[in-house]
């Protein structure tokens, strides 16, 4: 998608009629990736058009989860830049509706995609299992701090920092910084600045979300199903709910923007 | 090849053991060889089993390569160090090896660009290489080994695509390993002497994998359990071994106690039975463990107490039997045979102790008369006189042997002339004090004694002591002599007496030398007629051109006993007269024969040779000595013999003491010879003169030829022509001449040609 960096995604073709679903997997991972493949084919086999993309995180054709200790030398702006790409490559095969569809570490991702200037094809946003950037015990604005004085300074050396669900994660400062910006704050603004509407399922029983993190977003009155017992990943009989929260909230998304 | 008669037990055992040594080697070989057979197929499957080991442990390790080329090759960071390789050195020093992908540091990686050119130069001890081997394809797998210093590297490129569909070829990757490490790190070595393996590379040379088994060497790990059998094998075999010795060791002894040492005890003592030697307490003090044995034993016991007790008997039944045979049955004294024993042991005794020895002969004189007057039973008795008598006068040690008819012989040791002649002495003496009177014997029985004495230092000499004491007795037995003769002292006088040395020296050379006895012939005329009837051959010697007469040289032959060579000699010479044809054809001849001569086989094997003139001359012979005859019958029978072929048969000498009237009525005469004691008798007017005239006609009666011998008067030759007598022999008629003289013309004889009508010889 980035020149010299192939990427992949699956495009399963389905009512035209119907607005297409980018869906995207989370931190590290690929579109093969239980929840996202298992909701991917609810919603093709509900008639919708779904693309689902890998993320190249800058390595050529990636086909496996990256490991956390891999040399990350991507960042939120490259991920947001892919997404666009293949955004672009929807509506080039004749997609003119498009829903974003996250789960979790790819719901942020789609999130910072509308906070840029999303493009107009794109009609709806759900993410499910919304997640912000966590670093661990780490104060994040003196580690933004750390890595922009990093970036500032050429140094170009890899910094091991605690990252999601990382606890080594060896990445540049600059990428790193451009996932560590992204915190309860930011995420929770960047769904209120939405511009277009938003649609979050989140489990009850999702341990990996902060503390008050649900309650943060109710908060704020962020349209929002909470899935009673599901946890971060919606496995199990929860997938189900998923896919029928997500093809309820697509069914209110029409061809044509309403921004 | 010959067997040997018998075999030694032992060697039995011997033989059995080194057998079954044999048999024992010849199984254990047969073992050794068996299962030589399966440890080289066990060595064969081990080389199989390490080379499919070492095999398979190489291709592991490639394939290993190869999926961990593969897995690097699929690896989304690899793929991302060739698009951004800003932190490949970490990528490739660390996180490679973190991530699993590589699974130790032993093994490292690179990756290089589609050029062939490292991402980054790799600054380590052991360099990637700085570029790809030239020639290679980037889209294909190559794998290669190369000798680096101290290590052999194995080196495996593989190319990295950016898609699935490998169509965009992003760079290369290779793996560095260990190669000898790797492979014989590997836990599945079992077979492959893992210190043995090596593989053959020259600094700096490399090597396709697929050339790899060609340059690798190694060696098969020993099987322990195969090692384990042989050990327990060899043990067993060399336990058997041991054990078989001991076995037979003991087997040996037991055997040797139970089996071999009895029977050689068995053995000992038949053995000592068979030369006679009985041990005390036979085969009692060793009882054998063996039944059968122990049987044998005592049997052999039994059987000695027996064979002993008749040992016993046999022993005193030989002694017996050897005493009786070397006994006289008649007189009591020792026989010939315990005299030859004796004498044998006698003359080898002496030589070891030199010291002086004496032969005594005695011999009963006119012994064979007195047989004849008083008959053998009275005979018998004279002889077992004597006998005592001799015994009774030798010394206590001294035997007297009885050596056949009434001759008795001893032989003295430790002694002197002087006492052997004392002894003899004392045996005369004793004789004559024994009474004959008794046996009706009224005349005196004397013996005659001959002794020989060898002195110590003569002692090689000593085997003619029986001849010399002969020819003392026959001196000793001639009229008018002491009885008793010492031989050299008595009989050398007596020869001396007699005849001169010369003329003794003259017989033997005759004895020895052809021709020397020269034969002259004294006629004998035939009555009434006066003519020469025949001849009677008288013998002289001729020595050194003198005629040596009778007289000189008789003496002599009677002390030498030397009668039966003379007569020999004699006839020899009658045998060449006879074939020179000098004698007058038809012309016979009369020979005189002693009385021993005529016992002898070669006098007799000659005479019967002579007959053979008996068609030109009649012969005859003139038996004198008779009194000598000892051996009547055998006379007997060799005259008898002689007739057969025409000799006729005179007695010589009637009228002497040497020719009893028995012999003229025993012995087949035919012409009898009246000594000229009794021719002289005839002349005298007196009764003696009636006497033997009466006697002369008697015997020309019963068919005697009388010859009268010694005529020297006419007076006599009257009166024997009265008397009838056949033949007259004398001075008075003619005198012995020679043979030549015979022959030549003119002589008396010679012209007195015999009338074989009347011959005494026809």
């Amino acid at each position: 998608m980035r020149p010299g960096i192939p990427a992949s995604a699956e495009y399963r073709v389905g009512d035209r009629s119907k607005p297409a679903v980018l869906m995207l997997h989370g931190f590290l991972q690929t579109r093969e990736f239980s929840t996202v493949a298992t909701l991917a084919r609810g919603l093709h086999d509900a008639g919708y058009t779904v693309l689902s993309p890998t993320l190249s995180l800058n390595i050529p054709g990636r086909m496996q989860s990256l490991a956390c200790e891999a040399v990350h030398k991507h960042s939120l702006n490259d991920d947001v830049a892919e997404i666009g790409r293949w955004i672009h490559w929807l509506k080039s095969h004749g997609h003119p509706a498009i829903v974003l569809v996250g789960h979790s570490f790819g719901s942020l991702e789609l999130l910072a995609y509308l906070s840029e200037k999303p493009d107009a094809a794109v009609k709806g946003y759900i993410g499910a299992s919304l997640i912000e950037v966590q670093i661990g015990p780490v104060d994040r604005v003196t580690l933004i701090a750390q890595l922009e004085n990093r970036v500032r300074n050429k140094q170009r050396a890899l910094v091991n920092q605690t990252l999601s669900f990382c606890t080594k994660y060896p990445s540049t400062p600059e990428g790193l910084l451009s996932y560590v910006r992204w915190d309860q704050a930011r995420v929770l603004a960047s769904l209120k600045q939405s511009p277009v509407s938003v649609r979050l399922i989140m489990g009850d029983a999702d341990t990996r979300l902060g503390g008050g993190w649900i309650k943060a977003l109710q908060h704020v009155k962020t349209p929002m199903t909470v899935v009673k017992g599901a946890n971060h990943f919606m496995d199990g009989t929860h997938e189900f709910d998923l896919l029928e929260h997500t093809l309820n909230y697509l069914k209110t998304i029409q061809q044509g923007p309403s921004r | 090849m010959k067997w040997p008669d018998s075999i030694h037990i032992r060697h039995i055992a011997l033989a059995f053991i080194t057998g079954l040594m044999v048999l024992v080697s010849l199984i254990g070989g047969f073992a050794a060889y068996q299962t030589r057979a399966v440890t080289q197929n066990l060595e064969l499957q081990n080389q199989n089993a390490a080379r499919s080991e070492l095999t398979a442990a190489v291709q592991r390790l490639l394939s290993q390569t190869e999926e961990q080329a593969v897995d690097l090759a699929n690896w989304d960071e690899t793929r991302q160090q060739l698009v951004l390789p800003e932190y490949y050195p970490y990528w490739r020093n660390q996180r490679i090896y973190e991530s699993g992908m590589l699974p130790s540091r032993f093994v490292r990686a690179a990756l290089y660009t589609q050029a062939g050119t490292p991402l980054e130069p790799d600054p380590g001890n052991k360099p990637m290489p700085a570029s790809l081997p030239a020639g290679i394809s980037p889209h294909q797998p190559f794998s290669w080994l190369s000798s680096e210093t101290g290590t052999i590297a194995l080196y495996h490129s593989f190319p990295v695509y950016s898609d699935e569909q490998r169509q965009i070829l992003l760079g290369l990757g290779l793996i560095r390993l260990d190669f000898m490490h790797a492979l014989l790190r590997q836990q599945t070595l079992h077979f492959i002497d893992v210190s043995s393996v090596s593989l053959e590379l020259k600094p700096g040379e490399q090597l396709l994998a697929s050339e790899l088994f060609s340059r690798l060497s190694y060696r098969a790990r020993p099987d322990p359990d195969q090692l384990r059998f042989q050990s327990i094998l060899s043990r067993t075999l060399l336990a058997l071994f041991v054990l078989l010795a001991a076995a037979s060791l003991l087997g040996f002894v037991v055997y040797n106690r139970l089996l071999v040492r009895p029977l050689g005890r068995l053995s000992q003592d038949i053995d000592d039975m068979q030369h006679g030697h009985f041990t005390p307490k036979p085969a009692r003090s060793h009882p054998m463990r063996i039944s059968e044995l122990e049987n044998i034993r005592r049997s052999l016991y039994e059987y000695q107490l027996q064979l002993r007790v008749l040992h016993g008997s046999l022993e005193n039944q030989n002694r017996e039997f050897h005493s009786q045979a070397r006994q006289d049955a008649l007189t009591g004294c020792h026989n010939r045979r315990a005299y030859e024993e004796d004498w044998q042991r006698f003359r080898e005794d002496v030589k070891t102790v030199p010291q002086g020895v004496a032969f005594l002969l005695f011999d009963c004189d006119r012994f064979k008369a007195i047989n004849d007057t008083y008959g053998h039973a009275k005979g018998d008795r004279v002889l077992t006189i004597i006998s005592d008598a001799l015994v009774m006068a030798l010394r206590a040690n001294d035997r007297l042997y009885r050596l056949g008819g009434d001759e008795f012989a001893t032989f003295l040791s430790r002694t002197t002339p002087a006492q052997a002649k004392q002894i003899a002495q004392r045996c005369q003496s004793l004789l004559d004090a024994a009474n004959f009177n008794d046996l009706g014997i009224s005349e005196p029985v004397g013996i005659s004694i001959g002794i020989a004495f060898c002195a110590p230092e003569e002692l090689e000499h000593i085997d003619e002591l029986p001849k010399q004491a002969d020819i003392a007795m026959y001196t000793a037995k001639q009229p008018g002599r002491n009885r008793v003769a010492l031989y050299g002292d008595d009989t050398e006088r007596a020869s001396q007496t007699l005849v001169a040395s010369r003329e003794t020296s003259a017989l033997f050379q005759a004895l020895s030398t052809p021709g020397m006895i020269e034969l002259h012939y004294q006629p004998i005329f035939s009555l009434p007629e006066y003519t020469v009837g025949y001849y009677e051959v008288l013998a002289r010697i001729r020595y050194h051109g003198d005629l040596i007469m009778p007289d000189a040289f008789l003496p002599v032959i009677g002390s030498r006993r030397l009668e039966t060579q003379f007569d020999l000699a004699v006839l020899r010479q009658v045998d060449a007269d006879l074939s020179s044809g000098q004698l007058p054809a038809g012309c016979g001849i009369s020979i005189n024969l002693s009385a021993q001569s005529l016992s002898s086989p070669e006098i007799a094997s000659l005479l019967l040779e002579l007959s053979r003139h008996n068609a030109n001359h009649p012969l005859m012979l003139e038996i004198t000595e008779t009194s000598l005859i000892t051996q009547i019958n055998e006379v007997n029978t060799y005259l008898e013999l002689l007739r057969t072929v025409n000799y006729r048969i005179a007695m010589d000498d009637f009228g002497t003491g040497y020719s009893p009237l028995r012999y003229l009525v025993d012995l087949p005469v035919d012409v009898v010879k009246f000594d000229i004691s009794l021719v002289n008798k005839l002349v005298e007017d007196n009764r003696a003169g009636r006497v033997v005239a009466d006697f002369a006609r008697l015997m020309t009666d019963v068919g005697y030829s009388l010859v009268a011998e010694g005529v020297e008067t006419e007076t006599a030759l009257r009166k024997i022509e009265s008397l009838g007598f056949a033949h007259v022999q004398g001075y008075l008629l003619g005198r012995p001449v020679p043979l030549a003289q015979l022959a030549a013309p003119g002589t008396a004889a010679a012209s007195a040609m015999p009338d074989a009508n009347d011959s005494v010889l026809a």
